[in-house]
């Protein structure tokens, strides 16, 4: 007989839901009236259109890190709290490829137009996922493959060590400065609306990317492989899935996704080694927005996420850190209200 | 004849045999450790005395973090939150309102209970890993309103509280509060309630239906793991005399907790205690050795501990038979 939740309790939910809009509204009246005007005058069709356009092009690198994370989810159960600082090693790849081994005469062709910049990212993307995919399936085999399937704090914990290590050996070889590579600046003016040239790039590079694996999961035969995996272990091993090495693979990709995402924010910011922090929980958010172990809906979730980021840093004044709360309550509403995400996940066993 | 049989148990023999003298033996111990820490502050110098202080943090940290987690199985992994709580009701009581520090203890340790009854009913429901994520997520939400509050919580710049001469009032404090942290532990190991949330970890839909009342149970250990890192968090903040959200609702320290309740063993009563002993002074020595390995190797130790020993220092003790395998374990 399960225990029916008593009236109150509502009760008292819905009257702190109702005091924690009603109270600041009341006591901060003036000050919300002036926001409202205040928003009222930024918000006109070409800058909102710029917000919103903008917000497309965050909302796409978004989309490829949490592809990676959702996969490694969707496949093997695991929280994989590295993820960022998988990101982080992509970022730091791009460095040391575009500072250290690129020859300073050959800088000048990665910004000459548009084309050459997508090049450069595509030539570092090259030398760079082979390499993090074999560190993640590095990875995997070393230390996670005796895991998959226990409880869940184990590879949480792991994957928490994993990512101290990287960030302090990190520290130690990079030092904890803020590094940027010298990449194209300026702006792609398109009617009313100016787009940086590395954000450009990097969503064209997100869409691409993102096509590939869309591809890759539906028509490969190890990407149906993949993801007869995600839906169930047993009935895919049954079928002659070898699953370990579905596993050993699924890691790999998902690191190399996530250092895709570190390249790709490697050209549009600073970043140092700590950057990862910043993406992880909102690749959580994003992912459970979408549904878990859902391709389709860490596409939406990333680009919605970029999108009310946008519009949030944009309308309010001190939109920086609201920005990052954006993303942790819709983690947690999502979580309560609907933990299955917008699109709906694999389900649960 | 069924008496015989019930007076003669075969393989428990030996433990029951040796087991007064071994309770009064760990009697001895425990009261010779008790004095120990009573005359601690006496024998040596400040740093000493701190440093014996942020231990017994760790140990009601991780004791604490066994409550729910341990014994119940719902992993936190926001479990600072709740300290950070208590961190700053205690700044704030202290700085803007005048309490004696030791007034405003309590308060924070019920505000952790409030935040978690508050956020428990509905994070409760969540399993596995939602469950510990949704926890994240929520740490990360107070450390954003911590950080942008600033009329009440100083923003980024935190809160400097008067100065004082603390060091001996928070050693006693925080030695009291590890105390009532691990006899509370211990009473919920062996007691029904503890039983309960056992039966919660192992199979929730069959403890339901033995008539567990679960909603109930897991709100209740939940609650219960949230006073004393309140109340500890209070009494953190007062030891330092500044505290800002960066470092009080810091992840690290959730992983710090969590590892030890796991080194020494987890849904144990002792095993947390065990944990923070051997990992805090382990931290602190390597820190002071070879400070730019310190988290690498921290890390890999997590890894280490996680893959070799998941049942942490009381599990093996128990596979050799030197404690006796309780019903919680």
């Amino acid at each position: 007989m399960v225990e029916r939740t008593p009236r109150w309790v509502y009760a008292i939910y819905l009257a702190i839901a109702l005091g924690g809009v009603c109270l600041p509204l009341v006591l901060g009246w003036e000050g919300f009236v002036g926001w409202l005007a205040q928003a009222r005058s930024l918000a006109t069709f070409d800058s909102l259109m710029q917000v919103l356009v903008s917000g497309i092009l965050q909302g796409g690198l978004y989309a490829v890190i949490a592809m990676g994370l959702t996969m490694i989810f969707g496949v093997m159960r695991i929280i994989n709290v590295a993820h960022g600082e998988f990101l982080m090693v992509g970022a730091y790849m791009a460095f040391v490829f575009f500072t250290l081994l690129l020859p300073e005469e050959l800088h000048s062709l990665f910004t000459a137009n548009l084309g050459m910049a997508i090049l450069g990212v595509g030539v570092v993307l090259l030398i760079c996922l082979p390499l993090t995919f074999l560190f993640g399936m590095g990875v995997q085999r070393l230390v996670l493959n005796p895991v998959v399937g226990g409880p869940e704090l184990t590879p949480l914990l792991i994957t928490f060590g994993l990512s101290l290590i990287l960030i302090n050996t990190f520290i130690s070889i990079f030092t904890s400065d803020f590094r940027a590579i010298p990449y194209m600046s300026g702006a792609l003016v398109v009617g009313n609306l100016a787009l940086g040239y590395p954000q450009v790039v990097s969503f064209i590079v997100s869409a691409a990317v993102t096509g590939g694996v869309f591809g890759f999961l539906k028509f490969s035969r190890l990407g149906k492989a993949v993801r007869a995996t995600a839906q169930n272990s047993e009935v895919a091993m049954v079928c002659g899935i070898n699953v370990e090495r579905i596993y050993l693979y699924t890691f790999g990709f998902g690191t190399a996704l996530a250092a895709t995402g570190g390249i790709l924010v490697s050209i549009q910011l600073s970043f140092f080694p700590e950057i990862g922090g910043i993406y992880i929980l909102r690749s959580f958010a994003i992912i459970i927005l979408g549904g878990r172990g859902n391709y389709l809906g860490a596409l939406v979730g990333g680009i919605l996420l970029g999108v009310i980021e946008g519009f949030i840093s944009y309308l309010v004044s001190q939109g920086s850190q609201l920005q990052e709360l954006a993303a942790y309550t819709l983690l947690v509403f999502m979580l309560l209200v609907r933990p299955q995400g917008l699109l709906g996940g694999i389900a649960d066993e | 004849m069924s008496r015989r049989v019930l007076e003669v148990p075969a393989a428990g023999a030996s433990l029951a045999e040796g087991l007064p003298a071994r309770k009064a033996a760990l009697r001895l111990a425990a009261a010779l450790a008790l004095l120990a820490f009573l005359l601690w502050p006496s024998l040596v110098n400040v740093y000493q005395v701190s440093f014996v202080f942020f231990g017994l943090q760790y140990v009601v940290l991780a004791s604490s973090w066994n409550v729910i987690s341990g014994f119940t199985g719902y992993v936190s992994f926001g479990h600072v939150a709740f300290f950070g709580i208590g961190s700053y009701t205690t700044a704030i009581l202290m700085v803007k309102l005048g309490w004696p520090w030791y007034l405003t203890l309590p308060v924070a340790g019920f505000l952790a209970v409030a935040w978690a009854a508050f956020i428990g009913f509905p994070c409760l429901r969540l399993k596995g890993p939602y469950f510990a994520i949704s926890m994240m997520g929520l740490n990360e939400v107070l450390r954003v309103v911590a950080l942008s509050w600033e009329s009440l919580t100083g923003g980024g710049l935190g809160i400097t509280m008067p100065n004082a001469e603390n060091s001996v009032s928070t050693y006693y404090a925080g030695l009291a509060v590890a105390a009532l942290t691990v006899a509370m532990c211990y009473a919920i190991a062996h007691s029904r309630f503890g039983l309960r949330l056992a039966a919660i970890r192992e199979d929730e839909t069959a403890a339901e239906a033995m008539g567990v009342p679960t909603t109930r149970y897991k709100m209740y250990a939940f609650m219960l793991s949230a006073f004393w890192p309140g109340v500890i968090g209070g009494l953190v903040a007062y030891k330092l005399l500044y505290i800002e959200p960066d470092s009080t609702f810091f992840v690290a320290i959730t992983v710090n907790m969590i590892t030890m309740a796991m080194l020494g063993g987890k849904g144990t009563a002792l095993g947390p205690v065990i944990g923070a002993a051997i990992l805090y002074t382990a931290q602190e020595l390597v820190w002071w050795y070879i400070p730019w390995l310190h988290l690498i190797a921290y890390g890999a130790f997590i890894i280490l501990i996680v893959l070799f020993m998941p049942r942490g220092i009381m599990g093996f003790f128990i596979d050799r038979g030197w404690v006796a395998k309780g019903v919680i374990q």
